[in-house]
Formats: C-alpha cells, structure tokens, sequence
C-alpha cells in the first residue's frame, strides 16, 4: 500500500496542520492560494479525464435514461482505467458490468470533485470548512487525484524511496512533491475523521 | 421420484435460490494509504476500527483479502461503492479459488 512521510512536505506549503477537527462535525484547513490553485488545478483535470469517456446512447432513450452506455471495454488511458477499473476478472462479466455501471461510477467521481472545486472556489480567507459528506468528497478526489499522478509517477510498491531520490531538473520531481503533499493532506483529514469514531 | 445424492441436491437447491454466496474482495495498490483503506472499509461497511485495521493489514500482507459476502447483487453494489473510493475491488463467486 501507499506510504506518506510524516513530515510535510515543505517545497509545498506553508500549511503546518492539514485538516484538523472542529466540533462535532467539522473539519477545517487552512490554504495559501497557491495551494488553492494547485488543488484547484488538479480536480479540474480529474473532471476534464473523466469528461473525454464520453457517453454515447445509440439514440436509445430508455438506455440514455437507466445510464446504459456502450462503453464496454476498459479505457484506453492508464488513468482512467485505474480511475474505472473492471468488476470482474472475466472479461465478459467485466463488460457487462460497465455497460450499466460506468457512466454511474463517473458521475459520482465528478461529483466528489466537483464539490471540492467549489469549496475551494468559496473559501473565506483561504479557510476550508467540511462536514461529513464534504470530507468524504474531499478523500474521494484526492484518492483520485493521487491513484492519476500515481500511474504517471509510476508508483510501486517500495518505489517511494528512488523517488525521494529524483534529480533537482527532473519534472517528475515537482509532480512527486504534489503527490507527497496530497497523502499527507489526506491523512490529516483522516485522523480528524477517525477521531470521531472512537 | 428420483432420489438424487445429497450433495447434488444441495448444489441445484443452491443454483436455484441463488444461495452460492459470492465475495467482494480487495487487491492491494501501492498508491491507496493504508489509513484510507482502514477508513473506507468501516466507511462502507460500518466495520469497527479493528475490524477495518486487521482487514486492511491483511490487503497489505497477502496481496488480497475478502471484505463482504452476500449475493451476488449485493456484491456488485459494493464493488461499485469501492470503485468510487479508488479502491481496486472485484467479485466473484465464493466458492472460486481467490
């Protein structure tokens, strides 16, 4: 499974607590704009990837109206095949299983980045207030954000370590950054959460 | 009538009534975090933490770990829940080797 340091990753952000645990039901943090911009940023691209597996009904209504779509092969694209992976490892159940469920499964991806674009686009003074639902959206985006740049990064397992390792000049570099930024960013708002379940 | 064998009568009984339990199960991924596999499982299926956490560890360790049973409706609907969690889950039916 994935790991994250402890230690925040200070190229990123001047962020010192990530998420932390307000009352019963909230969760705040607090971003620079550049951090906004950035989180911002890397949603939409989520929303934009999982827009491009466009539905097509066949000008079947009733299968337009159940969500029956003729996607019924995995995608093309690694991340989005890691973003909609199969069901089954039968092929022939896998794609009857997409054929009823994907377009489902992609809209409630879009919703959990959705409701995360607009948080951060109506944060006050650069504060994040979540309840419960906001900050499972808010996990589910960044799992799916991290799951995209893990497949990009080429993440395995122990492969953290020659990563830490990158060259200054290498892109990847910065891209690993975000990555190590969002885990930590994601477990802090999972200790807040788990906090209430004590 | 004709008497058949127990165990035949069991499996038709079986096919018929849909009965064959079918799994849900979870692989491991080197990106998931082992915090938000823990969460997601008592998330979704309303698993205590040490329930969750021995679960997870067990994804971990092995590869793979079964973390619902039911029909296979059922099992469908939590493999979709998964899904939209990012957790690389599939089903099958339960008496497959994993």
């Amino acid at each position: 499974m994935g790991h994250t340091s402890t230690r925040r990753s200070s190229a990123m952000s001047d962020n010192e607590h990530g998420f932390f645990r307000h009352g019963d039901n909230a969760y705040l943090a607090k971003f620079s704009e550049s951090e906004r911009e950035v989180l911002t940023n890397l949603v939409q691209q989520i929303i934009e990837l999982l827009a491009e597996r466009v539905d097509h009904h066949n000008d079947d209504p009733l299968a337009a109206m159940v969500g029956i779509t003729v996607h019924d092969t995995p995608p093309e694209d690694e991340v989005l095949l890691r973003l909609l992976p199969n069901a089954y490892a039968d092929q022939v159940d896998a794609s009857e299983f997409r054929r009823y469920t994907e377009s489902t499964l992609r809209q409630k991806k879009q919703a959990h980045a959705m409701a995360m674009r607009m948080h951060l686009q109506e944060a006050v003074d650069g504060v994040i207030e979540l309840d419960h639902d906001g900050a499972n959206a808010w996990l589910g985006a960044m799992n799916d954000v991290r799951l995209a740049l893990g497949v990009r990064l080429k993440v395995e397992e122990n492969s953290h370590e020659d990563l830490e390792l990158l060259a200054p000049d290498d892109p990847m570099r910065a891209v690993y950054a975000v990555y190590s930024w969002l885990g930590w960013l994601q477990e802090s708002l999972i200790s807040a959460l788990m906090d209430d379940s004590e | 009538m004709v008497k058949l064998n127990d165990k035949i009568e069991e499996e038709l009984k079986a096919i018929f009534n849909g009965d064959i339990p079918w799994v849900t199960i979870v692989w491991d991924d080197p990106v998931n975090l082992m915090t938000y596999v823990t969460y997601v499982l008592m998330e979704l299926f309303g698993y205590n933490k040490e329930k969750a956490h021995e679960l997870m560890m067990k994804v971990h360790t092995e590869g793979k770990a079964v973390v619902s049973t039911g029909s296979r409706e059922e099992m469908e609907h939590d493999v979709a829940r998964l899904h939209e969690y990012g957790l690389w889950a599939t089903l099958q039916r339960g008496d497959q080797a994993l």
